[in-house]
């Protein structure tokens, strides 16, 4: 249900505050869009440790596209690269780039101008949005998943073209940055997904987030992504009786290795959790018209392919 | 000194503290937990954070948190004479606005940077700008003789690493090749001609607009111009903050959480420090989950029933699991950077005010921790760890 609604758009854009796990989240997505058939790109954005980590591949992935299974692709942008090759291909000619780029000042002004990583790293998208191959032609990716970055940052990520096309009302940047505006504004072509954890911080700035989202840039947020909940693994009476039982210092073993007293905080722990899950559900449905999905904790020491198949079950199920 | 010595130390006598890392550590909580220890020690202390989604607002209870310090009010914790605490968050905006009042010779000079089109998109709204306006602020709190200490909590690790790289950056763009290039007269109103002197010159300006557009690079030159006469101030500006930054009373806390991913980031981070020449303080690991050891174990079995004595079990193995991966990799840390971080324990609840803080500073410091009563202060990660759990089931 869920995934019928976003995947019907071909670019789905994750955004949260840092540490949520966007890019858990981001890779179970691409599973499942990859299990339904479709041909997936996951795109991160100069991250130092990219997601392919999670499904065994090389983690310093670069900036191409990368089959990493079959059908599901990643890429880790790196905004230097994506401007040198804009360059490039506004040259024309080697030669005549290669003086640009080997220009210091080239350098020196791209890493000073605000926005202009950004903007180049949206232009990039749009332009693997709209790229088509074969014939009859077709797009090359059915979806690509932005893993934006985090919130306060992010809202500024997909705040730069709205800047860029107020400040350049002519010429080619001001041209793109709106072809790049009219792209994420469009609720045919681009969905934007928030991603939170069931925490204070986390679920004020997903609530946030989606309010500016849609006041300031006219983008509305298709659904928001609770990571990390603590499911219900007691029956009311035993979370009643858990708490009762943790306050009093129980002695002795549950079972060989198991004190009862360190099973009883460790239960107590969960129990407190759960309902601060419970809890921030609430207040972000009370706040965001979006479907909310859960997606579970998880204990695993290291995240697997497996773990993360599990929460792209959880996303087609929802 | 033990970890959280070199911490207290710190809130005793440094002037700035910085605290960094990657975001979801509780890193502006312990930033405004370190705040309030300090004032409550007897320090005037001002928190800040540069983090524009403005997350200190939460974790103070507040409503709104302005660029003007606010007081907050700490009596209930009976600080020592003279302890007070502020609070204010960064704006990008007016930063730059007061910093371009402050440089410009008069009125008009002034109207003709506020007014520029580039200048209310840069100074508002690009991403980048809060790097450099919060290094412009950072100089001005390390001046402000209000506060004795000033915490700047940060934007997460990749950012924060920005924040760091600013000044450097900024020097290196107020470079003069690079603004001579942008003030070369082809660019300035009512001057825009592609008739240039060389065939190379307007060959390279075709393909200027062709990249850029000439529009765009006219009006950024006008920007830069407008700017004129203000530059070596900048740059004057950017080599001070290098120099507050490396400064001997001020000092960098970085924070992570117990996971692989966010210990990795805080070792980069540290190097990159190390690297730097900026004074390193300390780790605080946070979040820990609760210990998979613990008193008890002996005699029989207790009097729960089976069913949910099964499902304690299971709920007991998975924490376990957890804790022990967590442990091995701040073990991990402590070898690499031969340090040993200070390890605060996962809340139950969310700290979203003053009360909440506070105790977070006693699990910090380990104000109310009965285990340390009497005994050797142990010293291995996994004996802190044990303790603080420990102490904070105690509470």
């Amino acid at each position: 249900m869920l995934l019928d609604d976003l995947l019907r758009r071909r670019l789905v854009i994750l955004s949260g505050k840092g540490g949520v796990g966007k890019s858990v989240v981001g890779t179970a997505l691409a599973l499942a869009a990859r299990d339904r058939g479709k041909r997936v790109l996951l795109i991160e954005i100069d991250t130092p440790v990219s997601a392919a980590r999670f499904l065994g591949a090389n983690p310093s992935l670069g900036h191409a596209e990368t089959e990493v299974l079959p059908g599901l692709f990643m890429a880790n942008l790196d905004p230097r690269t994506v401007m040198d090759e804009y360059v490039r291909e506004t040259a024309r000619v080697e030669l005549i780039a290669r003086k640009i780029l080997d220009n210091p000042v080239y350098s020196k002004f791209f890493a000073a101008a605000p926005g202009l990583p950004e903007l180049m790293v949206l232009g990039k998208i749009m332009i693997l949005e709209e790229e088509r191959v074969g014939w009859p032609r077709r797009p090359r990716f059915d979806l690509l998943i932005v893993d934006a970055p985090a919130t306060g940052h992010g809202l500024s990520f997909l705040k730069v073209p709205l800047a860029a096309s107020n400040a350049i009302p002519v010429g080619p940047v001001g041209h793109n940055a709106r072809r790049i505006l009219s792209l994420l504004r469009d609720p045919e072509r681009t969905a934007l997904a928030v991603v939170a954890v069931p925490e204070e911080m986390a679920v004020v700035e997903a609530i946030e987030f989606a309010d500016n989202a849609h006041k300031e840039l006219g983008i509305e947020t298709r659904a928001l992504i609770l990571n990390a909940c603590h499911e219900r693994r007691f029956t009311a009476a035993q979370e009643m009786e858990v708490l009762a039982l943790a306050a009093a210092d129980v002695p002795g073993r549950l079972a060989p290795g198991v004190p009862a007293a360190a099973a009883l905080t460790a239960a107590r722990h969960h129990i407190r959790r759960r309902k601060l899950t419970q809890f921030y559900m609430k207040r972000l449905k009370k706040a965001v018209d979006a479907p909310i999905v859960p997606l579970p904790f998880l204990f695993d020491e290291r995240l697997t392919k497996a773990s993360l198949q599990l929460l792209a079950d959880r996303l087609e199920a929802a | 000194m033990s970890a959280e010595g070199a911490l207290l130390d710190a809130l005793a006598h440094r002037r700035i503290l910085i605290v960094s890392g990657s975001g979801g550590v509780g890193k502006t909580t312990t930033a405004a937990a370190l705040a309030l220890r300090a004032a409550v020690q007897g320090r005037r202390v001002l928190v800040c954070t540069i983090d524009p989604s403005r997350r200190l607002v939460t974790s103070l209870g507040l409503e709104t948190l302005s660029d003007r310090a606010r007081e907050m009010d700490i009596r209930r914790f009976d600080p020592v004479a003279g302890g007070r605490m502020w609070a204010m968050t960064l704006d990008t905006k007016r930063t730059f606005d007061t910093l371009v009042e402050r440089h410009t010779a008069d009125a008009v000079a002034r109207r003709r940077i506020l007014d520029n089109r580039f200048y209310k998109q840069v100074s508002s709204a690009l991403a980048g700008s809060h790097e450099y306006m919060a290094m412009e602020k950072l100089l001005d709190l390390a001046a402000d003789e209000r506060f004795d200490l000033v915490v700047l909590d940060t934007p997460p690790t990749r950012h924060a690493l920005d924040f760091l790289e600013a000044p450097d950056r900024m020097m290196g763009f107020l470079d003069a090749s690079v603004l001579r290039w942008f003030l070369k007269p082809y660019f300035v109103a009512g001057r825009l001609t592609l008739k240039v002197a060389t065939r190379t010159g307007a060959f390279f300006l075709k393909l200027a607009d062709r990249v850029l557009g000439l529009q765009f690079l006219q009006d950024l030159s006008e920007f830069f111009l407008a700017f004129e006469g203000m530059y070596a101030g900048f740059k004057e500006r950017a080599q001070q903050v290098n120099e507050v930054l490396r400064a001997e009373d001020s000092g960098f806390v970085l924070v992570a959480g117990p996971s692989a991913l966010t210990l990795d980031e805080a070792l980069y981070f540290h190097e990159r420090l190390i690297e730097r020449g900026m004074p390193f303080i300390g780790f605080i690991v946070n979040r820990l989950h609760p210990a998979a050891t613990g008193p008890g174990g002996r005699g029989g079995a207790p009097d729960i029933d089976d069913d949910l004595g099964d499902r304690l079990v299971e709920v007991f193995k998975d924490y376990s699991r957890l804790a022990k991966a967590e442990m091995k990799n701040v073990a991990r840390l402590e070898e690499e950077t031969g340090t040993v971080p200070v390890l605060v324990p996962e809340l139950e609840g969310d700290v979203h005010d003053l009360d909440g803080l506070h105790e977070v500073g006693d699990l910090i410091f380990g104000g109310a921790r009965p285990a340390r009563r009497g005994r050797t202060r142990a010293r291995s990660a996994a004996a802190v760890a044990t303790r603080a759990v420990a102490a904070r089931g105690a509470r």
